[in-house]
This record gives C-alpha cells, sequence and structure tokens, in this order.
C-alpha cells in the first residue's frame, strides 16, 4: 500500500497554507506560529508516546526551544510540521533511552530482532531462509468496532515496547502517515535505513501481536 | 520487458526471508512492475509469505485506526500552550 492508497488516513502534511512568507519573521514570531500551528499534533504525538502529560509538556517544550536554535537550518525540505515532529520524534526517543538506562535491564521491550512468537521454533526462518512456522490467522477486523479498538491498542502497547527510535518512527510512518521521503528527511535517515528500520519494527510488531492475541502456530507451511 | 523479466525472475528465486523485506519495503516505496508481480505470483503457492502480508495489512489497518482515535482526542491544553508560548518569549530574549 502506499500513501495515495490510505485515503482514511488523516493528512498531517496538510499544512494550514499559513507558510507563506517566513522571510523577515523573527524566531519569536515563528515559534509561536509553529506551538498555534502544530501544538496540537506535536502534543498528541508526544503524549501518545509518553503516556503522562508532564513529560508530554516537557518534550513538546524542548521540540520548540530546539527547532528556535535550529531556526535557520530549516531549509523547506520537508514540511515544516515534518521538521517539527522529526526533532519531537528525537526527543522523545533520547526520554526513553535515559528512562531505560535509570531502569533494570530486564525493562519490557521487545527485541529489535524479534522473530517468530511461536514455543516450537526459535526463529521465523529455516537456514535457507524459508518459513520455519506459518503464523496463524487473526481474529477478523470485522468483528465489532469494539473489538478493533482493542486490536488497536494491543498495537499501540506493542509499540511502546519497541526500542526507542523504532517506535519514533512507526509512530510518524504507520501511524500519522507520513510519506517515507519526509521521515527519512525528519529523522535524518537515509532512505535504506529507513526501511530496515521499519521492516526490523513491523516484524517485531507482528511477532508482539500475535503473542497478544493468543493463537498457536502450526509448524511447516 | 527485459527488466520486468529479470526482476520477476530475480524474486521468485529468492528465500521467503527476502520476500518479507519486499513486502515491508513496498508500504514505503513503490517495488519495479517486476519485483511486485513476482511477489503476487510467490503467495499464489507460498501460505508463509501470503500469511505474512496479510499480518502487514492487518497491522496497517490498525495503525489507521489508532490515527482516527488520536484524531478525537484533544489538543495541546491551554495552560500548556500558555507557559510554552511563556518559554518561547523567555528564549528568545536570552538571545
Amino acid at each position: 500500500m502506499n500513501d495515495a492508497e490510505a485515503p482514511g488516513r488523516p493528512t498531517p502534511d496538510a499544512e494550514p497554507a499559513a507558510v507563506p512568507s517566513r522571510a523577515g519573521e523573527s524566531r519569536e514570531v515563528a515559534a509561536r506560529r509553529w506551538v498555534a500551528d502544530h501544538g496540537d499534533i506535536l502534543w498528541k504525538f508526544a503524549l501518545a508516546r509518553a503516556r503522562s502529560k508532564e513529560v508530554a509538556e516537557e518534550i513538546v517544550q524542548e521540540t520548540v526551544l530546539a527547532a528556535m536554535q535550529g531556526f535557520g537550518t530549516f531549509a523547506g525540505a520537508s514540511s515544516e510540521r515534518t521538521w517539527l515532529l522529526g526533532i519531537a520524534a528525537h526527543k522523545i526517543a533520547d526520554h526513553f533511552r535515559r528512562l531505560r538506562r535509570a531502569k533494570s535491564p530486564g525493562a519490557p521491550e521487545i527485541s529489535p530482532d524479534a522473530t517468530c512468537a511461536c514455543a516450537a521454533c526459535r526463529a521465523m526462518f529455516s537456514e535457507k531462509g524459508m518459513w520455519a512456522c506459518v503464523a496463524k490467522r487473526w481474529p477478523d477486523l470485522k468483528l465489532s468496532e469494539t473489538e478493533r479498538a482493542d486490536q488497536a491498542q494491543a498495537l499501540r502497547a506493542c509499540i511502546d515496547a519497541l526500542p526507542p527510535g523504532q517506535s519514533e518512527a512507526v509512530w510518524l510512518r504507520d501511524i500519522l502517515g507520513i510519506p517515507a521521503v519526509e521521515v527519512c528527511k525528519a529523522m535524518g535517515l537515509t532512505d535504506t535505513n529507513l526501511w530496515s528500520r521499519m521492516h526490523r519494527a513491523r516484524v517485531a510488531l507482528r511477532s508482539c501481536l500475535d503473542t497478544k492475541f493468543g493463537l498457536s502456530k502450526e509448524k511447516g507451511k | 520487458m527485459i527488466r520486468f523479466v529479470r526482476d520477476m525472475l530475480r524474486v521468485l528465486g529468492m528465500p521467503c526471508r527476502e520476500h518479507v523485506v519486499l513486502f515491508s519495503r513496498q508500504l514505503d516505496a513503490p517495488l519495479s512492475r517486476g519485483e511486485t508481480f513476482g511477489l503476487r505470483v510467490h503467495i499464489v503457492y507460498c501460505g508463509g509469505c501470503r500469511r505474512f502480508r496479510e499480518h502487514l495489512r492487518h497491522m496497517q489497518s490498525l495503525g489507521q485506526t489508532l490515527a482516527q482515535q488520536a484524531e478525537t482526542e484533544p489538543g495541546l491544553p491551554a495552560d500548556v500552550r500558555e507557559r510554552l508560548n511563556a518559554r518561547v518569549a523567555q528564549a528568545a530574549k536570552r538571545n
């Protein structure tokens, strides 16, 4: 599915056409405009990841202040909103890295190389690269709104358990639906970096959801 | 045409470990027509890859549900906005 095929998504890039003349705008005026135009999405992003209003406020504040410092560096390579979201993503990842260092090493986290959750097989693939086991079907999405909302929350919990840096990339790319090119620019990644980060994250998420949905696996193809 | 056939044959000759990488990449960047067709043919006979793609689509759909949920959540609270603007003014003065 590419971006054009996701009509249901909100479009974070659809900016209020307020960007026209930034020339001559002071840093303070620009920062106030960022708060007015992009404050909501930055807040939602930070709150969704941090799940604490205090931490979210800190992150949004750090983001705006960092953006003020880098005011001259924004060259319009990505949309202003994506640029700010990229700074926020780094701040959020830093927050979780600090938290992780402070916590005991046994803190719950999906391994970046999480493979098949199947008890019968230790890896997703055989040595030859073929499937070691085939996961079963997940509960149908068409069941009910509640069921769907529950599944979405399960996904959210799995995203939270990803390593810092991966969670933010997934949030920007797969939840907010920001085009891959923009996410690369915002997070300072090459496209191959992003592809492999997204792939590792999606495999880990799939494995995590598979255990949450509680379905067993069958061996073989 | 030559490129199409070459890409398709390359994909069909890959192990599934590499197919899943392409399924994921397809969500971020367009594959060539040959690669896309190769994957389409492959999943006709590969249950593991078919299930993987199904799960990816399921997760994408749940992602949209999460995005819709986030849309309805309240934005930046007024008090936070006020503190933020005060902090911005303070930082502007300092520099």
